[in-house]
């Protein structure tokens, strides 16, 4: 297996094309969207709010509000402490939320901005006029260190070590997943709950980003992992966490196990049978346990199809891209199927990319070429010459399928050119079983239309 | 009109010499414009006998837009003229871009115009050029010729070699240049000859060696500048002295900086070695 990190050997292009990652404080966003009553204020420019509004509604179709403190020049200059007091004082008055979450752009994490020493300040100095602020929780999001999904699971680390709290222990477990669709989340708890587990699963926007419509326009909407929840995440009798590439200083499994003693079970994105298999095996022996009948059910049809669709995908080159858990997974995946995923990129740079591939497709490793910090100008350059049959990855690679004239199967974040990217499922049997139907669909729709015969029985 | 820029390890005394020289120059008849580019809004004190500044960014922020010239500018010792860029409290913020905006802003209020009939602007920069911001007075267009003060200790030296790679990389793309080495003198061993040395090699020369006296220290507590304070006196003739080397300096380069060894070995050569042969 080989791979690059930096560009290509002797190019001459320095500078990234159309980064295969989003902002870190995009992340965040997302993660604060699951707590229920929070709301949001990015400490920095305007524009980085818009931004990652606009991303969020074309993905998820739901309103979505995000707080700016809105630097101006002198703020630059003097450091917004006072731009930050405003926005929480506003926020509060405007929104009353249970919860505030505070993250950083590129711009004050540059001035050094120590929000927690703010938040200190403002909290110490407040006067009578100013509205009881609920809980704010920080973090550091600056986007030239980082990707959207490290920004996500700083989030969940900050909730976590900012709000849980120790006290007897519960029934409960704790789920933090990684980057998840609304329907993941939604299947996620069907599960826990199968196995008759108290599930807190931090963050959980499967309500508040895929929700019904209103008769009166909510300026929070609804769901969401409630605050006493994600305190009484230091008294779970467990915590389960995705990511195989992601450090434990990102881990909030990792934290409450060092903290307040939570067993933590640390396992990749359960994507594919056995990486599934390894979630259920994991909530079996929490509980003592075994795999619900209809899961085991829904495991024994997804093997059936593989069999059934083995015909179709034996042999398949495909080029994977997105966040590097999510690559992984799918990679892990596409090894069961029997397909090559020939090339694995991301914008992340964890530099365990390689690794965490490696322990997922270990009869393919050799030949999987991997790429780390990536942009889509190289992946074009590079899948290319690899020939693919298929690419899966989210809609920002729609060019690069034009261009290559290869499928694109589009899963995770974002999908700005069709509509129910809230509802696509990833994880488990389920899961799983919906990326086969649509892989071997959308190879199986290609050669028709490549055809010039027009078959009608493949 | 030439912009002058005053770099030098922090504490080495680049405000009181920027102030003593202004005040010769003013004496001899010269319009001078002072911008002090330091966060702690100190620079023009013994120009301005002690009279508090406000400063740009304190005023752009107070009054928005609206900023005039004569908010920013006060007049001073021989009718130099003074202004503090100022900026953030310590620990917040960001000073660099604070300079930034103070010198476009003064760029943009016509501090520089020709109706100013200015001949020099002075910029004097806080310590090390810790960020892009602390390098606003010697980009393109801004101040063309740079003094360094320093003296024979080491650190200065150790300070002014870097401010010269500092220089090199702005020089080349832009216009300014390395004008010489003030040096304030510290009565290290041999600093007279170890400064001019240091200088040679760097391919520019020292403008002045300022010898120390306590005379400087009698005026900065009176908030005066040496030749406001007691013009006759001989430290008053060292900064004019200094004053008349710039006037009449014609040596303007793009310096060549010292590597480690070169420095450390001029420091062994001229400091440590030829004090204990003598």
């Amino acid at each position: 297996m080989t791979t690059h990190t930096a560009k290509r050997v002797n190019s001459p292009f320095v500078a990234t094309r159309n980064a295969c990652k989003l902002c870190t404080p995009l992340g965040a966003c997302l993660a604060f969207a699951g707590v229920a009553g929070a709301r949001t204020i990015l400490h920095g420019s305007q524009g980085c709010a818009t931004y990652i509004r606009r991303y969020m509604i074309s993905h998820f179709k739901e309103p979505v509000d995000i707080a700016s403190s809105n630097f101006s020049e002198s703020a630059t200059i003097f450091g917004g402490r006072e731009n930050l007091r405003a926005g929480l004082a506003n926020v509060t008055r405007q929104y009353q939320p249970e919860v505030i979450g505070v993250a950083t752009t590129c711009l004050a994490e540059t001035i050094g901005e120590d929000v927690g020493m703010y938040l200190h300040e403002i909290r110490s100095q407040s006067s009578a006029d100013d509205p009881a602020l609920p809980p704010v929780v920080h973090v550091g999001t600056p986007s030239y260190c980082g990707t959207h999904a490290e920004g996500y699971l700083a989030t969940v680390h900050a909730l976590v070590s900012q709000l849980a709290e120790d006290g007897s222990s519960g029934e409960h477990v704790n789920v933090f997943p990684n980057m998840f669709s609304p329907a993941d989340l939604r299947y996620l708890k069907e599960i826990c709950h199968d196995f008759g587990l108290p599930v807190t699963l931090l963050p959980d926007y499967s309500d508040t980003l895929d929700g019904p419509t209103w008769d009166d326009y909510q300026l929070i909407p609804e769901g969401g992992t409630p605050l006493a929840a994600v305190r009484r995440t230091g008294q779970a009798r467990a915590s389960i966490e995705f990511t195989c590439v992601h450090g434990e200083k990102a881990s909030a499994g990792r934290w409450l196990e060092d903290h307040f003693h939570v067993p933590n079970h640390r396992l990749p994105m359960p994507i594919g049978i056995r990486a599934s298999d390894a979630l259920f095996d994991a909530l079996g022996s929490i509980c003592g346990g075994e795999t619900p009948a209809r899961h085991a059910a829904e495991r024994g049809r997804l093997i059936d199809s593989l069999v059934d669709g083995h015909k179709y995908l034996f042999e398949r080159r495909a080029v994977v891209f997105g966040e590097e858990d999510l690559v992984a997974g799918i990679a892990g995946l596409l090894g069961e199927l029997g397909v090559h995923p020939v090339l694995c990129a991301s914008g992340g740079d964890s530099g365990r990319l390689r690794s965490a591939i490696a322990g997922l497709v270990p009869d393919q490793a050799e030949q999987i070429q991997v790429r780390q910090a990536t942009d889509y100008a190289d992946l074009e350059e590079l899948a290319g010459d690899l020939k693919p049959d298929l690419l899966i990855g989210n809609s920002k690679g729609y060019w690069l399928a034009r261009r290559l004239n290869v499928p694109l199967v589009r899963i995770g974040f974002p999908i700005h050119d069709r509509v129910g990217g809230a509802r696509l499922l990833h994880v488990g049997y389920r899961g799983a079983q919906q990326l086969v139907d649509r892989t071997i669909n959308t190879l199986l729709e290609s050669i028709q239309e490549q055809s010039d015969e027009g078959y009608s029985y493949l | 009109m030439r912009k002058v820029a005053i770099y030098g390890k922090g504490g080495i005394g680049k405000s009181t010499t920027t102030q003593n020289t202004v005040a010769a120059l003013a004496e001899m008849g010269k319009k001078v414009m002072v911008v002090g580019c330091d966060p702690k809004a100190d620079s023009t004190r013994l120009l301005l006998n002690g009279l508090a500044q406000k400063t740009v960014l304190d005023t752009l922020r107070e009054e928005g837009e609206d900023v005039e010239l004569e908010d920013i500018r006060m007049e001073g010792f021989g009718n130099c003229l003074c202004t503090e860029s100022g900026g953030p409290e310590p620990g917040v913020g960001c000073a660099g871009r604070g300079i930034i905006t103070s010198i476009n802003l003064l760029e943009q209020l016509g501090a520089y115009h020709e109706d100013e009939q200015l001949d020099y602007v002075f910029y004097d920069v806080l310590g090390d050029v810790v960020c892009g911001g602390f390098a606003m007075p010697i980009r393109e267009g801004k101040a063309q010729e740079i003094y360094i003060v320093c003296s024979g200790e080491m650190m200065a030296m150790y300070a002014a070699n870097n401010i010269c790679k500092g220089i090199r990389k702005f020089a080349e793309a832009g216009g300014v240049r390395l004008g010489g080495l003030i040096c304030n003198s510290r009565k290290v061993d041999n600093e007279s000859e170890m400064i001019e040395e240091f200088a040679r090699r760097l391919g520019s020369q020292m403008v002045h060696f300022v010898p120390r006296d306590n005379d400087v220290q009698r005026a900065e507590i009176r908030k005066m500048t040496v030749i406001d304070w007691n013009p006759g006196c001989s430290q008053a003739d060292e900064y004019r002295m200094l004053a008349r080397s710039i006037d009449e300096n014609d040596l303007f380069i793009i310096p060549d900086p010292l590597s480690i060894d070169e420095l450390e070995s001029l420091l062994l050569e001229f400091g440590v070695l030829e004090a204990a042969a003598a």
